[in-house]
């Protein structure tokens, strides 16, 4: 009954080739097996080490031509109006079908390469898919008249929601005198 | 005797695994996903595709490989009458597991794997106990995301293993390595089925090939 555990030390395989060879052992079921079909690479333990020094990513990053387009559309359109059904296998989604029709529209040519962006929107809202914008494009001279209106529509809100606590506050007031008093009117009789 | 154990290894694909899976097949299932790049083991690099937004994707072409390869020791070890333990700490697909192994009419242990449970099997269970001659990883990671301890038992006790290695996993051990996702209930059950149509393959094989033995 001898065998060799130490699985450290070169694979299953070489282990029971050397102990069949020494002739300790019968041979098992599957050595014949892995003799003819031997896995890609030997199963030999290695020491899980991290990488030292300047760590390189090894793996490459996967990007298409297409993701300059995608990006742009999420930037300005958020993601779609309509969610993803991940449970049908061909579901086209609202940013594959605008790709499309903006590469479309590109291998046509008659359209500018600063027009095409706002082309296949209306492109599309043509063939019924409407499109809402999240946010405006950052344009500089319309930022510092966004933030004062911003600001003022802020304090008209903050003052109006003021007023409302005030209003509630005088509201309780006159309530309580008039619950403390019917407390007391039952109490006698 | 020894003509029906060697007839089937003079062939490259005695029981014709290649055609029970296809790329699509793969791609459908959703076998190329893997963990985010945070989570990446070192020793899988080989078998991953790339990146794509922090998202490791498993390179299918080195999986179909690696399939082909699981499947047909598989069939082979099933063709000899081998012992074969479908072995996954899962809890979402321990069923899905026990169901196939019982259909297989081979065994499986999704439960808490006990420490000497190979290594002690003399005194956990009698002696003259008859160990599996092959073990099948669904998910080669136990409960808490570290190796299962089966794996280095089986190559401690010279078991060949067959093993789904997901991109946090560490595929030195395994004899048989297959890349592929272990997370995706779709990709579990291609497996599962993949597997269990190699065994039964395999088992009316050897039925077959010994009734025209006794035939003649």
């Amino acid at each position: 009954m001898a065998g060799n555990r130490m699985q450290k030390i070169g694979s299953v395989f070489s282990r029971t080739r050397n102990l069949l060879r020494i002739g300790v052992i019968e041979k098992p079921l599957w050595f014949d097996v892995y003799a003819a079909f031997p896995p890609l690479r030997e199963p030999v333990y290695r020491v899980p080490r991290p990488r030292y020094g300047k760590v390189t990513d090894v793996i490459r990053s996967i990007f298409y031509q297409e993701d300059e387009v995608r990006a742009r559309f999420y930037r300005v359109y958020g993601s779609g109006p309509r969610p993803f059904d991940l449970s049908q296998l061909n579901h086209k989604s609202t940013c594959q079908r605008f790709v499309e029709k903006y590469y479309e529209l590109k291998e046509e040519g008659k359209i500018e390469e600063e027009k095409l962006f706002e082309e296949t929107g209306k492109a599309l809202l043509a063939s019924g898919i409407i499109l809402q914008r999240r946010g405006t494009d950052k344009v500089a001279p319309q930022d510092h008249q966004d933030n004062e209106t911003r600001a003022s529509v802020l304090h008209l809100q903050r003052q109006t929601l003021l007023e409302e606590v005030q209003k509630k506050k005088e509201g309780q007031e006159e309530r309580t005198p008039e619950l403390a008093e019917a407390q007391k009117n039952p109490s006698p009789s | 005797d020894d003509k029906l154990l060697s007839e089937p290894l003079s062939h490259p694909d005695f029981f014709n695994v290649k055609e029970l899976f296809s790329l699509k097949d793969l791609f459908d299932a959703r076998v190329h996903l893997g963990h985010k790049k945070g989570c990446r083991h070192r020793f899988m690099e080989p078998y991953i595709f790339g990146c794509r937004l922090d998202q490791d994707i498993i390179d299918l072409d080195q999986t179909m490989q690696h399939l082909q390869l699981a499947l047909n020791f598989t069939a082979h070890i099933a063709y000899r009458k081998g012992i074969i333990l479908f072995v996954s700490r899962k809890r979402q697909f321990c069923h899905l597991i026990e169901r196939t192994a019982r259909e297989c009419g081979e065994y499986a242990h999704t439960r808490y794997w006990q420490g000497g449970l190979l290594t002690n099997a003399h005194i956990q269970f009698g002696p003259g106990v008859r160990l599996p001659d092959l073990l099948i990883f669904l998910s080669s990671l136990n409960n808490v995301f570290e190796s299962h301890v089966a794996i280095r038992d089986a190559a401690k006790m010279n078991i060949p293993t067959v093993g789904v290695v997901d991109t946090n996993c560490n595929p030195c051990l395994i004899t048989y390595p297959i890349p592929g996702n272990d997370d995706s209930p779709t990709a579990m059950e291609l497996y599962c089925k993949l597997f269990r149509m190699a065994i039964i393959r395999a088992k009316d094989k050897r039925r077959q090939s010994e009734a025209l033995d006794q035939l003649r």
